[in-house]
């Protein structure tokens, strides 16, 4: 437990907000107890009422490219094994002539928004809810800084994660659940767990990883289940433990740190029950299972409905370990492949979400941590496989979308230049994101801060613009 | 914006202080003025104060007064020079210029509106705000410098410490010692006193789980309870301050401190282990355990390596204070500033690192004084490899270490000779298409599109190899090169006739200097009709010359040289002293490889780490940190942006602290530093000592923000206490902390019961007036050192390389020798409040969440902890009655009430396998996990 001074101290928000902390989904928990201490996952408001409740980041770790997907660009084909008139700008790595699409991209839904056969799914049944940002930009076009950017607000220094400035924020709607879960198959995006640490918040702000590779609950999340007692018998120890813990209490009244230590029995009881259910995707009917449909990245997709209806706050999908979207050579094959395993249980949770009336108040954010170089990366010894079919990063320019939770769907801001390779119309800095994404959720971005090392530390750092025209 | 805010803040002083300086040309008309209010100023308001006004400065900027945006000329808007004005220059919303607002571009008018206004003078009368300059309160000298000597004077902690007399008191029977009644004082002006003194049985728990981190033995709080000498308590603190694990407790308390952890943080394909940071940890535990006195602890961890001690003290390992920090993918000045910040916050109080990008907002510390310890840190460099610690024994597995370490070094020593040998070859081999590389990249053929008859294209590295190798000899005139140069310099036009010119005898005068005939007679053979021809010339009569010398080499194996002395000119170009190849093996790295070759060696040479990290008989070193031969004069870089460099600052400690010592003399001024850190002389090094000690001793500190004793902090609960304790331990014990461990625990204050009192409660329901003391949780080394403890495995030993928990969980030994891995720390160590190495922790937060019940009810470790002592419980008592006797006694140290001991029973007559379970219950008590 912070005690109430230390909360006060450290957090942003004033005392009308800790009043509220009864806004508890479950039911069981009063987290306010006699002397003023409060859960620090307890759900509370944020600034003003935010339409956003939760967000599912799918992340496309490596770069996706924007010109094979989000952001059409016939001019590349005009120009194609031409060097562009306007020249290249600086990447990591020698690039050379351009290089058209290999997609075919068209026209979606009543907003007519373009995109690329790679997303036929998305673009089919939810171009309408789709806010396609063609302006993005960030700061380097090197992978590590990249990440912690777009997920933790700064290239270079240790910092909180999105994810955990959230949590802290909002709390989470089921204490049963870790209120902000990471899933990344098969291993660690590059960075590894930084992608989702908390840094100098406290640790139960930090993502949970899953790793959804196995289906195994007890591989899932550590300690969930006990593997000698059957439930009923560890019911009965529980019991005789909070018997002896009462005891206890009864003797050393008014200590809300006992109170709340014999209850976290209770939740972690709870816990081990829901936890695997809402993991368990044969729950579902098998036409959901269908409408998702195979591969692990169905059931991650789908295992974040799941959690976010059980009132996670924030779920982070990787695409798997290292950077699968890194596509320095091969590109075509890459991307088709990539893709082909997320567009369909893309659309499916979009519609999922939607069909349960869960859109509205679920931020998707689909994007990768920058996008790639309109022209073709030329072959380095060592760094690419020289096959002259890839493309190397670009933070210059780059697409994300959002869906729900408070985006402006139907509508595509900002542009990339006639090629694609630097934003610049309504161009939107990763610190811009992040302040809309976390206007949406009801924050104001200058004000959701944490007091460490003599400082009022926020996810902006002393950046971030509001992006009016993205927010419904 | 490109103005700092220093000089800005300067700037606008002098201006106040002038009155009417030089940027008021005249004074502005009232039509001018007016003007001004009525277009100009609404027109700011609405673009541009939102971010650069009083309410926000971005980039250091204002837009809302005279004084900030004027200023003395040097301000954004320079009146009357549309050119020089920053402001005119950003709205222009060039592509490769800042663009402002960045909202988007200005309507043309509003452009033009604020154009005519600076070229017209920028009239703008003046609008006070002057004294809003000085930030944050700070005093100031008439020249709006920080003035350090008024600043010091107003913040309680930057004033010297001196002995407060311990004040009368009403309660002078509940007087221990002189703690007690700066304690009591503040209680009684609140109506309350101390509560009476714990049961023996909790005061021995406490005692014992403060200083070593255990909990006693039924058999020791038996002893105890029996024990009715009146120095039976004094006793116990003695023993366990005696106690070698005392050392194992606090050192992990002084860790959270120094951010230590034995990986370097995200560090790309680098080896992420650090092979050595457990020689600095167990110098902490050795260093606590013998009473080091403070100021030498923290002297030894900032610059041991000039204290003159024998070359393998073990001494030396504490300079891994300074260097066990996260390594930022090694970017110096993110190192730099990690040590800039464990000092300055760890150790003083101090938020330096704040002022890396600005003046510190709040304290008195510039960006001058930051710069002023990067330039100690930045005259300073860490040894490949450190010095041992200790000498070498040489045992079986230390040979055995040094073998494979052997091997392994010479298989990166192997790897780097054949890839050298392999690419000069390739050099040689391929002279011709180098030498067309060289004619490419050095311009020489336009836009032209090269054919190479390699299958590869030249390497970039042999290139420029090639080029060099090229502009030397064609320098010097050689040969070899006179016609080269003759015809890749000619112009277009005259190239015929340079052709002309090397073929004809008559003309050999013409070629600018003597030529090989060889080469000569090559180009009168096939005469060149492009430079490109030339380069293939070349690299035909060189691809024949090393013909030849292969042939006579394979004849005659100890030839030297080609006996035809033009000929032997040519074989010079590829061998031996002065040729392309003469690259030493050593520089092949640097030279010759490009990522391909590096990524093998650098795989190698992780190997060659690796086998450091994981060998049980690697020898420890230390991770020492070296003054470099001349030290770095710092400079101060604007924003923090190393590509910025300001003014020039001494190496020196914080002038907020200038009388405790100025500008530092010797080497990188590190021991000068470590010294002034270490002063008695210094008001904040022993204050932030003594306020960590209290809080692990009472659960809360006296000054709420440990590592922050800036003007933001809660000032002390009890000021008086703090400076006297710190004295004290200054001044009477000599910096012992075991002498500071006593006082505490000696005093009634701390031996007071931690119970509930409703009307004390009621005034002060947090207990910052100590009416009582804290009831503690335990951190999660306690915890798992308990339950090893519970079951009698504990292993005491002390020291060596961590052990991964994640793949040992049962790792018998206490706690401080789990590996901490600040890559990807543990989910479960993060759930339990450890807090993340990546940089000083102050204290950490106490939370309760599920995750923490559920590794109690379902790690295997714990449920293995269980069946131990459910096993040891049954040899021993064959009863359920005497099992829960026996349970009781060796979990929680005591033995059950009739109550108790009948809940058990009744539980355990359910099924026999059940004893298990009953264990693990008590393990999971409040009672185990807390201590009153």
């Amino acid at each position: 437990m912070l005690s109430r001074r230390e909360f006060l101290n450290r957090s942003g928000f004033g005392l009308g907000a800790l009043g509220l902390t009864g806004l508890m989904a479950d039911a069981g928990l009063n987290p306010q107890t006699a002397q003023g201490a409060v859960s620090p996952m307890a759900a509370k408001p944020p600034h003003f009422p935010g339409k956003a409740k939760h967000v599912i980041h799918i992340f496309c770790n490596g770069g996706p490219s924007h010109v094979d997907t989000f952001d059409p660009k016939p001019m590349l084909e005009k120009y194609a094994g031409k060097e562009l008139p306007t020249g290249n700008l600086k990447t990591e790595r020698k690039t050379g002539a351009a290089l058209p699409s290999p997609f075919k991209f068209r026209k979606y839904g009543e907003s007519g928004i373009e995109i690329s056969e790679l997303f036929e799914n998305v673009g089919k049944y939810c171009a309408d809810d789709l806010c396609v940002v063609r302006s993005m930009h960030a700061d380097v076009p090197n992978h590590e800084p990249s990440l912690m950017l777009m997920n933790c607000g700064d290239g270079r220094l240790v910092r909180p994660s999105m994810g955990s400035w959230v949590t802290y924020g909002l709390g989470t709607e089921n204490q049963n659940l870790p209120g902000f879960i990471a899933m990344c198959p098969k291993g660690l995006p590059v960075t590894e767990t930084a992608n989702w640490r908390s840094a100098f918040l406290p640790g139960v702000y930090q993502g949970t990883y899953i790793d959804t590779q196995h289906t195994n609950i007890e591989k899932l999340i550590e300690n969930i289940r006990n593997k000698q007692l059957p439930l009923d018998r560890q019911r009965d120890q529980i019991d005789l433990l909070q018997s002896l813990n009462r005891r206890h209490l009864s003797e050393r009244p008014h200590d809300s740190a006992l109170e709340s230590r014999i209850h976290s029995f209770e939740l972690a009881y709870r816990m081990q029950i829901e936890a695997a259910d809402a993991f368990d995707i044969n729950n579902e009917p098998k036409h959901i299972r269908e409408m998702y449909g195979e591969g692990v990245h169905a059931r991650q997709l789908l295992i974040a409905r799941r959690l976010v209806e059980r009132g996670v706050r924030f779920v982070q999908l990787w695409h798997g370990a290292g950077q699968p979207w890194d596509n320095h050579d091969d590109l075509e094959r890459n991307h088709r492949r990539l893709a082909g395993q997320q567009d369909q249980p893309l659309s499916a949770l979009l519609r999922d979400l939607k069909q349960r009336g869960m859109l509205d108040e679920t931020l998707v954010l689909w994007g990768g941590e920058f996008g790639r170089t309109p022209v073709v990366e030329l072959p380095t010894p060592g760094a690419n496989q020289g096959k002259v079919n890839g493309r190397d990063h670009n933070h210059h320019g780059f697409s994300v979308w959002m869906a729900g939770g408070g985006a402006k769907g139907g509508q595509v801001y900002g542009a990339t230049d006639e090629f694609g390779f630097k934003a610049v119309e309504n161009r939107v800095h990763v610190h811009d994101l992040h302040a809309t994404m976390l206007k949406m959720l009801g924050f104001d971005h200058e004000k959701l801060t944490y007091r460490f090392a003599g400082r009022d530390f926020r996810l902006t750092d002393v950046h971030g613009r509001i992006i009016d025209d993205l927010i419904a | 914006m490109r103005f700092s805010l220093r000089h800005f803040v300067t700037s606008c002083w002098m201006l106040a202080g002038m009155m009417a300086g030089p940027a008021v040309a005249a004074d502005p008309t009232p039509e001018q003025l007016a003007h001004f209010e009525s277009h100009i100023r609404p027109l700011l308001v609405k673009r541009c104060v939102g971010c650069h006004g009083a309410e926000k400065q971005q980039g250091d900027l204002r837009l809302d007064r005279r004084v900030f945006a004027i200023g003395e000329g040097d301000g954004p808007i320079v009146p009357g020079k549309v050119d020089e004005s920053r402001l005119i220059d950003v709205i222009q919303y060039d592509e490769l210029d800042t663009q402002m607002p960045p909202a988007g571009k200005l309507p043309d008018d509003e452009i033009r509106l604020l154009t005519e206004w600076v070229k017209a003078g920028a009239p703008w009368p003046d609008d006070g705000g002057a004294e809003e300059v000085a930030h944050g309160g700070l005093p100031r000298t008439a020249d709006g410098k920080i003035d350090f000597a008024a600043a010091a004077q107003q913040h309680w902690a930057y004033q010297p410490v001196e002995r407060p007399e311990p004040p009368a008191v009403q309660h002078e029977d509940q007087v221990r010692n002189e703690i007690d009644r700066f304690v009591l004082r503040k209680l009684e002006a609140n109506g309350l006193n101390l509560s009476s003194e714990a049961d023996p049985r909790t005061l021995i728990r406490r005692a014992s789980v403060d200083l070593i981190g255990l909990s006693p033995s039924y058999e020791e709080v038996e002893q105890f309870r029996a024990d009715e000498s009146p120095e039976a308590y004094e006793r116990v603190v003695e023993r366990l301050l005696d106690s070698p694990q005392y050392g194992q407790r606090w050192a992990r308390h002084w860790l959270d401190v120094a951010r230590y952890a034995d990986t370097k943080g995200y560090v790309f394909t680098e080896n992420r282990f650090y092979p050595y940071s457990y020689t600095y940890r167990d110098y902490v535990v050795e260093a606590l355990n013998s009473d080091k006195p403070y100021d030498r602890f923290l002297i030894e961890q900032i610059a041991a390596d000039q204290l003159d001690l024998p070359e393998n003290d073990p001494a030396l390992a504490a300079l891994g204070f300074l260097t066990v920090g996260p390594r930022f993918l090694n970017r110096t000045p993110d190192i730099i500033d990690d040590r800039i910040d464990v000092i300055s916050r760890g150790v003083m109080g101090m938020t330096v690192a704040c002022a890396r990008c600005h003046d510190h907002k709040y304290d008195p510390i510039p960006t001058a004084d930051y710069y002023a310890l990067y330039g100690v840190f930045n005259s300073c460099f860490e040894p490949e490899e450190g010095p041992i610690v200790g000498e070498i024994k040489e045992t079986p597995e230390y040979l055995a270490f040094k073998a494979e370490l052997d091997k392994r070094q010479a298989a990166v020593d192997a790897y780097v000779a054949k890839a050298h040998g392999e690419l000069l070859a390739d050099a040689r081999n391929r002279a011709g298409d180098y030498l067309l590389a060289v004619l490419k990249k050095t311009g020489k053929l336009g836009d032209a599109k090269v054919e190479y008859s390699g299958e590869k294209e030249p390497r970039d590295r042999l290139t420029r190899l090639w080029i060099d190798f090229v502009a030397r000899r064609m320098r010097e005139n050689d040969p070899v090169f006179v016609p080269w140069k003759l015809l890749v310099e000619s112009p277009d036009e005259e190239f015929a006739d340079r052709v002309a010119r090397c073929i004809d005898p008559e003309r050999s005068g013409e070629l600018g200097g003597p030529a090989n005939p060889q080469i000569l007679a090559a180009l009168a053979g096939t005469p060149p009709a492009s430079k490109m021809d030339v380069a293939r010339v070349y690299g035909r009569v060189l691809a024949e010359i090393d013909q030849q010398w292969q042939a006579l080499r394979k004849e005659t194996p100890d030839a030297t040289q080609l006996s035809e002395p033009a000929a032997e000119q040519i074989r010079g170009v590829l061998y031996g002293s002065g040729s392309v190849s003469d690259v030493p093996v050593g520089d092949a790295e640097r030279r010759l490889f490009e990522r391909d070759h590096r990524n093998q060696v650098r795989n190698l040479r992780k190997k060659v780490a690796d086998w450091k990290v994981t060998s049980p008989g690697a020898p420890p070193r230390a991770m020492v940190l070296l003054d470099k031969e001349k030290p770095v004069q710092p400079v101060i870089f604007e924003r923090g942006n190393p590509g910025r460099r300001g003014d020039r600052v001494p190496r020196r400690f914080p002038q907020i602290l200038g009388a405790v010592a100025g500008e530092f003399k010797e080497g990188s001024g590190r021991l000068e530093l470590a010294r002034a850190v270490a002063s008695p002389e210094n008001p904040l090094t022993a204050r932030v000592i003594v306020n960590r000690v209290w809080m692990h001793h009472f659960g809360n500190p006296l000054v709420a923000t440990p590592s922050d004793f800036g003007t933001r902090a809660d000032p002390p609960t009890h000021p008086e206490l703090l400076d006297w304790l710190a004295w004290t331990f200054m001044h009477q014990d000599n910096w012992s902390l075991k002498a500071l461990h006593r006082r505490i625990m000696l005093s009634a204050t701390y031996r007071q019961a931690s119970g509930d009192r409703p009307e004390a409660r009621t005034v002060d329901p947090e207990n910052q007036l100590l009416w009582r003391m804290n009831r503690r949780r335990l951190e999660f080394e306690a915890m798992r050192d308990g339950l090893l403890a519970a079951a009698g495995r504990l292993d005491p030993a002390a020291g060596g390389r961590p052990v991964d928990l994640g793949k040992k969980p049962d790792f018998n030994r206490r706690t401080i020798y789990a590996l901490i891995d600040r890559n990807n720390f543990p989910g479960l160590l993060r759930t339990f409040d450890l807090p993340s190495p990546d940089s000083s922790a102050p204290q950490r937060p106490r939370t309760t969440v599920p995750q923490q019940a559920l590794f109690g009810m379902n790690a295997p470790f714990v449920q293995e902890i269980a069946g131990e002592i459910a096993g040891q419980v049954k040899a021993n008592a064959p009863s359920p009655e005497g099992q829960v006797d026996a349970a009781f006694r060796q979990v929680l140290g005591r033995d059950p009430d009739g109550e108790e001991r009948a809940l058990a029973v009744a539980y355990l007559q359910k099924s026999p396998e059940r004893l298990t379970d009953f264990v693990q219950a008590l393990l999971l008590t409040n009672e185990f996990m807390f201590v009153d």
